[in-house]
């Protein structure tokens, strides 16, 4: 319990906006200051305008859930139908997972929730993959720009690992969550490789790759040649570097460099 | 750069809009650097280039200034690079509270109105005071309930704490209405006696009132009411500097067009007020 009466204050008010049960409070507001150690005249007060704490309940929470909407439509869509959307939220909330200063960090936070809780996996496998790839275009989109390595080549080479754009996500799903809609929310169990991407005018592009291109760009990430890469894959060295220029010029590869 | 008259809060909707003009619409533009820092992309690149093009004062949204939460440091390293890259000539925050044990609720919570908090109040301005490359300014926000047994009043609190802190003040003026009509007091007697020596900035904004709870929000979702203007006309002569207001609006966001027809409304409101101590 913290030490100071502000404190315990403060840590009153989280609990009684932020945990699933908001009836705990209503039901007995003196009975519930006491389990959180208040005084008695502050326990007074916050019962006393138990309606306006109410309302801070609901701010609070129209808060952190509003963003969740706005990035997760297939994914609230889904529980919705469901009715589950509630408890899920409910269960983000009581997380107290959000815990960073940037507003655009609350719908990052409930994906990290949802990795960590594993809520409602068992019921939808998928569910974390689907609101990861909805996270994903703002992710891609905001992601900070940094001036262009100067040393980088046009041109892929045996020797040479492909550089990804900073801003793209080279993603590997079980589920294919790129087909998923708000109208058919739930995405077939298929293996799909995304290459998530910023074009050359800064808008957000998908390109489904093949398990070889994804696992080739995978390893140039982990400093592997492109060569030796394509000799262990089996994959054929012209097709692929016709499709790195590809992927250079529409923005998804920076360039190319040594190993 | 002298900041004065009335601005307006740049918001999301309008960027690609007023990018594209030649000139600032408005004399002063306001924005949450929390809004802006650490990003990147078109959007981001479209709003830096209008911070730069026109004169920008920043008002921060989550530092948590009665919390107990300590700012990382890459938060605050930003904050000072982009107050800096911006030449904002002070930065704020709101008198409140928004996060605890880590939890941040992105909302402004109120503090208890006790010496206690007050002090402790006073040490965060100071210690971020500390840290930032200008003035700092605190704004009173709008509370529809006091955070356990009081002490003291809410406006004893806030005065409370602007002296031990010895820092700016950003007047809410829709704020101390909002208050006003929530805890039944005359705004202006709760005015008078306040150190308006130390107002720097004023915001002014809607309200909403809601039906079922019977309380005025601070939504900043709707155009500024009558009686919000008059008391802002009421207390410009009163502090006596033509000290910049920032018209805030940050729900049912309307076109642009409407929102300088109100800023021309309030900028009327806000010469008129000042005409006689300006040229006296
Ligand atoms: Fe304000």
């Amino acid at each position: 319990m913290p030490e100071s009466r502000l404190a315990r204050l403060q840590a009153a008010v989280l609990d009684l906006t932020l945990d699933a049960d908001g009836e705990a409070f209503h039901a007995d507001p003196a009975a519930w200051a006491q389990t959180r150690g208040l005084a008695h005249a502050d326990g007074r007060a916050l019962a006393d305008r138990r309606d306006r704490w109410g309302l801070y309940r609901d701010l609070v929470r129209t808060a952190l859930v509003e963003p969740l909407g706005d990035t997760f439509p297939i994914t609230q869509t889904l529980l919705e139908d469901a009715s589950a959307w509630p408890a899920c939220v409910d269960a983000f909330l009581a997380s107290r997972t959000v815990s960073s200063p940037y507003y655009r960090d609350v719908a990052p936070a409930f994906v990290a929730w949802l990795a960590d809780s594993h809520w409602g996996l068992e019921r939808w496998p998928f569910l974390l993959q689907l609101a990861h790839y909805e996270a994903v275009e703002l992710e891609v989109l905001r992601h900070p720009d940094a001036p262009r390595p100067a040393d980088l080549h046009a041109e892929p080479a045996c020797e040479r690992i492909a550089v990804l754009d900073p801003a793209a996500r080279n993603l590997a799903y079980g589920f294919a969550v790129q087909v998923a809609t708000v109208e058919a929310p739930e995405p077939p169990a298929a293996c799909a490789w995304l290459l998530c991407h910023r074009d050359p005018e800064g808008a957000f592009r998908v390109l489904e790759l093949t398990p070889h291109v994804s696992a080739l760009l995978a390893r140039s990430q982990e400093g592997q040649a492109l060569g030796p890469a394509l000799a262990e894959l089996g994959a054929d060295p012209d097709e692929a570097f016709t499709l790195l220029r590809d992927l250079r010029r529409r923005g998804a590869i920076q360039g190319f460099r040594p190993a | 750069m002298a900041f004065t008259g009335v601005g307006l809060g740049l918001r999301r909707p309008h960027m690609e809009q007023v990018a594209a003009l030649d000139a600032a619409p408005v004399p002063f533009w306001e924005i949450a650097p929390e809004n802006v820092v650490g990003q990147g992309g078109t959007r981001h690149r479209l709003v830096m280039g209008i911070l730069e093009r026109d004169a920008v004062l920043t008002h921060g949204l989550s530092m948590s200034m009665g919390g107990f939460d300590a700012w990382a440091p890459e938060v605050l390293d930003r904050l000072v690079a982009f107050l800096k890259a911006t030449g904002t000539p002070w930065h704020s925050e709101h008198l409140c509270w928004s996060s605890f044990g880590g939890a941040h609720t992105h909302e402004l919570l109120p503090m208890p109105f006790t010496r206690e908090a007050a002090r402790h109040a006073i040490a965060r301005v100071k210690a971020l005071q500390a840290k930032l490359p200008v003035p700092f300014l605190l704004e009173n926000i709008s509370y529809y309930a006091a955070l356990g047994q009081p002490e003291m009043s809410e406006r004893d609190f806030l005065l409370e704490v602007l002296e031990g802190a010895d820092c700016g003040w950003l007047l809410d003026i829709n704020n101390v209405y909002v208050n006003s009509v929530n805890h039944g007091f005359d705004p202006k007697v709760w005015l008078t006696g306040m150190p308006l020596h130390r107002v720097a900035q004023m915001h002014i904004a809607g309200h909403t009132w809601q039906e079922a709870e019977g309380v005025l929000l601070d939504t900043h979702g709707a155009p500024v009411v009558d009686p919000v203007v008059d008391l802002m006309a009421w207390v410009l002569p009163r502090i006596g500097r033509p000290v910049p207001v920032l018209l805030e609006r940050d729900h049912e966001i309307p076109d642009l067009a409407v929102l300088l027809a109100e800023r021309e409304r309030l900028q009327s409101a806000y010469e008129g007020a000042l005409t006689g101590v300006l040229h006296a």
